[in-house]
Parts: structure tokens; sequence; C-alpha cells
């Protein structure tokens, strides 16, 4: 992630990424046992609210994110809702039927990507690699290698975005993009990945023997640069996720917008 | 294994070989040297200098595992080595901390550590306002004096130095020598370098290998390099004198029609939707050859990426032909980028293969490109296990198979010896009295100032200077071409 184009002043960028992580997590295990369709529309609302809320992204940028996600969520959704079984048929032509049990499931299923990425941008924009890795290494006990190596294989990012730059205009100099058919498209992507793939390794190994020349050390102890800690700002997280969480299930309680609250049965 | 007096390292007896190959890359070498020595290793590409450096610096075996043996192998406790490549030196995005990962590795507390990194860079002579900036962002020769300041924070005895300018500019590189002069004043030196014009001033021995990965010659500066100048210009190595020992240059200016080959009219060209470079009007001619100066980040690059349409252009580009595609041809700076075959030969019969020409015509070209530019031998071979030198020539062969009326280069002799750039001059003097119009972008002030017909300086984006040179113009006969006007590289 860049600094250039996240602000990185937001409250959720001061919680502890361990934390963070851990609790995220634990969302995705929640909203995947949950089938009251009541529950998930409300849990999508209160999480859209949120991410908007707390994102370390610009507007323009969250704004085409949602947009993205709601149309990854309508063709999870659309599966589900033209093929599914169901005694209730609202539409039925050739191989296309719509039942009110498949549509609630279908919706079901579309709220349910959609939460997931939400909550997965929530973490992703904001949380710098840095203090994440570091934050791994200190409260979770996960080994040094993997997280430098992690860290490493961030600084290759940016490098490989320059690469497929250069390689891009490489074919058009080689007049490779001149040539049509699924042949040549094939040949353009195999050219693609074995560049970058080549390059790639080279460098990953070029890194690691630079790392070990500073004598980075697998298995010894070491000191760290930044000490990452717990705050009050965490407990407010806790209590942000926990009532966001606990009113999307009130609310299906006490102000249920649909009859489906388990769309398993019917 | 290790025999530390303190005072003196090396290897006895060293055989090393490179997996999957017969021949052993060293057969008993003996090499020594002592505490506070600054000494220069110099040799052929590809006969064994940074492969030694690496087992004395004690990365063969433990980091990098080739079959290798050696009678004693004495590594100083505390060394630190510089790579060639600015950009896979560093493990962290920014540049405070990737000090500190150093420092981290050698347990400092962490209070320490905002001081200890500024002394650091101090000592290369980064001055920064923050400390927290991408390393990404920097020039090539600001990344590798960082890469010095991140090996001096682990207090090394003895530096090691494999070609640290080899992909910097020449202001990077006298700055990257200036400050390992500075730092390597109470510390010992090990450099295998190509470029020595810097270098000479503060080593005193000069170690010599052949094509064999021998140590022929083994003394102090003056003496053996004076014995061995010849040695120098065989083996390619760029040294102060070797513009002297190539006398050729541009022959005539009369080749320079009036007819223009192509106009740019109020032309900008953007890069991620800014504009970064911009004329009102530029007018190139028929067999000129057009140098394009200026700084790193000028705008040099994107103005002939521009021409080629690479980039998103506003205004007009106004060539002679009709179909302008046919008629130039681009090479890159890294020419591993436009190789988009798996074989020499294929390579070559790309372009050729696409313009629908036939096999017999292609058969004939691609193999008088492979004998004209000594690629026979490599011709079934992967274009990217060539040398550095002959992928250079593969990429000028393969745009060039297609008789080219413009050539446009970015920076081709970067990179490569003197032995392959004076080739590639000799190359390029000679496309140009055929007619061939190049538009090439350099650093090399000694090509300007002996070929150039046309100097364009640009600076932020904008042409300051755009003269056609007279020059000194002195005939000879060419070294590098022989009578089949083949190169001999």
């Amino acid at each position: 992630m860049e600094t250039t184009w996240i602000r990185t002043n937001k409250l959720f960028f001061k919680i502890n990424p361990s934390l963070k992580f851990v609790m995220i997590s634990s969302l995705f295990l929640v909203y995947l046992f949950v089938h009251n369709l009541n529950t998930m529309i409300w849990a999508s609302l209160f999480f859209l609210i949120l991410y908007s809320s707390v994102t370390g992204l610009s507007g323009k940028w969250s704004f085409g994110f949602v947009l993205f996600t709601l149309v990854v969520s309508l063709f999870s959704a659309s599966a589900m809702i033209l093929f599914g079984k169901g005694s209730h048929v609202l539409y039925h032509q050739y191989l296309i039927m719509i039942t009110q049990e498949s549509l609630a499931r279908g919706i079901l299923l579309g709220l349910r990507t959609f939460t997931f990425s939400l909550v997965g941008m929530l973490f992703a924009t904001t949380t710098l690699p840095v203090p994440f890795f570091y934050s791994l290494m200190q409260q979770l006990k996960v080994p040094v290698r993997f997280a430098y190596g992690c860290l490493a294989a961030f600084r290759m990012i940016p490098m490989m975005a320059e690469e497929l730059t250069h390689i891009r205009q490489a074919m058009i100099v080689r007049g490779m993009t001149k040539q049509k058919g699924i042949k040549a498209y094939y040949a353009r992507l195999n050219h693609y990945l074995l560049t970058m793939l080549a390059q790639s390794i080279r460098r990953a190994q070029r890194t690691a023997i630079a790392m070990e020349a500073k004598r980075f050390s697998m298995k010894e102890s070491r000191t760290f640069y930044y000490q990452i800690g717990w705050s009050r700002n965490d407990l407010v997280f806790v209590l942000i996720i926990v009532c966001t969480v606990a009113m999307s299930f009130l609310c299906a309680n006490s102000f249920p917008l649909t009859p489906f609250t388990n769309v398993l049965d019917h | 294994m290790c025999l530390n007096n303190q005072k003196q390292w090396g290897v006895t007896n060293l055989r090393l070989a490179f997996p999957k190959q017969d021949k052993m890359l060293f057969k008993d070498l003996n090499f020594r040297y002592e505490k506070g020595e600054k000494i220069l290793m110099l040799g052929p590409s590809g006969c064994g200098k940074s492969t030694l450096l690496q087992v004395l610096s004690g990365l063969i075996p433990s980091s990098i595992t080739y079959p290798m043996r050696a009678e004693n192998q004495s590594i100083p406790k505390s060394c630190g080595f510089i790579f060639q490549d600015p950009d896979t030196q560093f493990c962290m995005p920014y540049i405070d901390e990737e000090i500190a990962f150093v420092l981290e590795n050698r347990k400092i507390q962490r209070d320490e550590m905002p001081r200890l990194i500024q002394y650091y860079l101090d000592q290369v002579g980064l001055q920064l306002q923050n400390t927290h900036q991408l390393i990404r962002k920097l020039s090539g020769g600001m990344k590798q004096r960082l890469a010095i300041a991140s090996i001096l924070a682990l207090e090394p005895e003895v530096l090691f130095l494999d070609e640290p300018t080899a992909l910097l500019d020449p202001e990077g590189t006298e700055k990257l020598w200036q400050t390992v002069r500075q730092i390597g004043k109470e510390r010992t030196l090990v450099i295998v370098e190509h470029k020595i014009d810097h270098v000479l001033d503060f080593i005193d021995r000069v170690v010599l290998f052949n094509e064999k990965g021998e140590i022929f010659a083994d003394g102090p500066k003056k003496e053996t390099l004076e014995r061995f100048q010849d040695k120098l210009d065989e083996y390619g190595i760029w040294h102060p004198g070797i513009w002297a020992t190539y006398e050729k240059q541009q022959t005539s200016v009369q080749l320079v029609s009036e007819k223009p080959i192509l106009i740019l009219d109020h032309f900008k060209v953007m890069r991620q939707k800014k504009i970064k470079f911009q004329t009102e009007r530029m007018t190139i001619y028929r067999g000129d050859w057009v140098a394009v100066i200026g700084e790193n980040g000028a705008g040099k690059s994107t103005l002939i990426e521009g021409i080629m349409q690479l980039l998103k252009t506003k205004g007009k580009i106004n060539w002679s032909f009709t179909h302008s595609e046919a008629h130039t041809q681009f090479v890159f700076q890294n020419p591993e980028y436009q190789f988009v075959t798996d074989s020499v030969r294929d390579e070559l019969g790309f372009s050729l293969k696409l313009n629908k020409i036939n096999d017999e015509e292609i058969k004939r070209r691609v193999d008088e490109a492979l004998s004209r530019f000594a690629l026979i031998d490599q011709q079934h071979q992967h274009p990217f296990q060539l040398s550095i030198g002959q992928k250079r020539r593969l990429s000028v062969a393969s745009a060039l198979i297609s008789h080219p009326d413009v050539l446009i280069l970015d920076e081709p002799t970067f990179g490569q010896d003197a032995r392959n750039t004076f080739a590639l001059l000799d190359l390029f003097q000679q496309l140009r009295q055929n007619g061939t119009t190049l538009i090439m972008v350099t650093h090399e002030m000694e090509i300007v100032r002996r070929f150039a017909t046309r100097i364009i300086t640009i600076k932020d984006g904008r042409v300051i200077e755009n003269d056609a040179t007279s020059g000194m113009r002195v005939k000879s006969s060419g070294d590098h071409l022989d009578q089949n006007e083949q190169i001999i590289f």
C-alpha cells in the first residue's frame, strides 16, 4: 500500500494490526454461518457505513471499489437466483427458473460476498505492510523469515508493475500486438508470464543473498525498530466491530424486512 | 576453516566450478590480502572476479552453494558486500527501515537506532530532510549510496564492491566513488570494476585475471597498470586513456541531407496524464546522428518513446514516410524486455515473419545477421542465456534486420564494456554512411563529441539546446570491422 494515495491518519490505522487481523478473520467465520436473510441485509448496510467512514482510500477510489464489489456480488448471486430449486415459482422459461426460495438464497449469497469484500477491504485499506508484519512477529510470534520474506516481496510489486509497462512497450515495438487470433493471444500471455517469472526469480534470489550478506539470521533473536503495542484505540475498535455485528443481529430480529429467517428451510 | 589472525585473509588452493559445468572456474587459485589494503580486480567478463569476491566474503558457500574446495578460506570477521543492481539489495520499502533492518540484525537497542540511521546516512552524504522516504523514488546513484550506508551499519572491517557503478550514469558513478573513497580511509577495500577512471586515485594494489580465471599479475597500481596497459584495452576495461586508443571519429557532415525526415509540431508527451516533454517544433534530417542528452529524469526517454508512440502524445509527428512503422526501429535500454522468442535465430527472424517475407529470404537475412553480429555459435540458445554484450548485439541485430531508415536507441552502450561499445559505434557509423538516421539517448559525452551531427539537450521536459555540430572529423580506418565488414568482438 502506498502512502501517496492512502490517508494514514485515520483511527483504524492506529489499531494493533494483529488484533485487527484476528477480529476481521473471525468476522468471516461469523457471517459464514448466518442463514438469516434479514441479518445479512442489515449487516451489509452497517458494514457499508462503517467501511465508508473508516477507509483510508480517497472517496473516488472507495466508490469505485464498492461499485466493483456490487457487480461481483450480483454475479455470484445470479447463478443461485436463476437456477435454484423451490416450490413458489416466480418465473419459468427454458432453463431459467426463479423461485421465491432461490431468490432469497441468491440474495443472501450475494450479500455475503459483498460483506466479505467490504470487511476484507476494511482491513487492507487501513493496514500498512511494515507495521503489520512487525506486529505479526511481535504479537503472534510469526517466524522472522516469513515476515521479512513477505516484506521483501512487497517491494517487488512496484518493480513488477514497471516491468509490465516495459514488456508491453517492447511487444508494440516488435509488432507482437499486431498479430491476431487466439494463438497470438496465447503467445503474448506466455511472453508476459515467462519474462516476469524469469525476472522475478532472479530478483528474489539476488535479494535473498543481499539480505544474508547483511547478516540476516533466520534463527537468532533480534531487536525491532518498531515496537507495536496496545492503546485505547484497540478497545474502541473492538467495541465498534462488536456493536456493528450486534446491531445486525438485533435489527434483523426487531425489523425483519423479509420473511426468510432461514434460507436453507422451505 | 577459519584462520583469523585479524590482519590477513584470503584463500589457498581454491577450486570451484559452476553447477552443471564440466570445466572448473578456478583451479588451485591463491589470493591473500591484508588489513588496510585497497585492491582493484580487473579482467575480461566471465573470468570469475565476482565469484572470487563472493568466496572471499564467505557468501560462497554459505549463501550461494557452488561446489568448491579450498585448503584454507579465511573470511574477515565483519565484512560488507555491495552488489551491482541497485534495486535488489533492499528488503524494506523505506530508507530508515532498511538501515534499521541491519541494526536489528546486529541486535542494537531500539532507542539507539534513529541516531545511528542518521549517522550512517551522513557518512555516505545522503542529506535528507526526512529519512522515512520510499527507496524506489531515489535515483540509481542514491540507491547505491544507501546500499553502502546500510552496509556501513554492519561496521565492517572489509568492504567488497562488485561493480557497484555498472548500472549508474556518469554523475552517479562519480559521487559513488567519492563516497567510497571517504568511507574507505580506515577500511580494507576489495573492488571489482570495469570503469576505473574514478577508482584509480585511491587504490594501491591491482590484480589482473585472464580468461581462464587465473591471476597473472598482482602488484602495486602504477607498475602493474603500465606494464599491462594493452591487456586493459584487450579486456575492454574503461580506463582513462581508452578513448585515445579509439581514434575513430565522424567522417563527414555532408551526409546529412536537407530533407527533413521527421518534424515534430507542438509535440507533447504524457506519462500518467502529466506532460513530461514538450516542444514547439523539432526537425530531424535524413542522415542525422542525433544525440539526446540531459540529466536523469529530464525527459530523454520520454521524447523517444513519444516519437515511437509508446506513450500518449499530443500534437503532430510528421514522418517523411507514409507507413512510419515499417521504416523505424527501436532498441530498448534493457534488451531482455524486447526478446519475444525462445532462440536467437527465431528472434532475428521474428519481425520478418510478421511482414510475410518468404522463408528463403528470412533464412538468408538471418544467416547474414548471425555472422555479422558474431552470434552464430549462440543461434540456438535462449536470448536470456546470452552475455550482456551478446544480448545488446542481438537486440540491435533484430532491429536492423528489417533494414530500417531510422534507428532509435535508448542508451545502447549502457553497461557495455569498451570493446563492445567501440564495435557498436563502428556499426552505427557504417549504418549512417549508408543513409540510416540515428536518434540515440546517451550519457557518454565522448560519443556525443565524436559522432553526433545534432545534439539535443533536454532539461525539465523541454529542449534547451538543439545544435547541428560540425565537430572534429578525422577519417581513419575501422579497427573493429574486418575486411568482410564483420564486427570483431
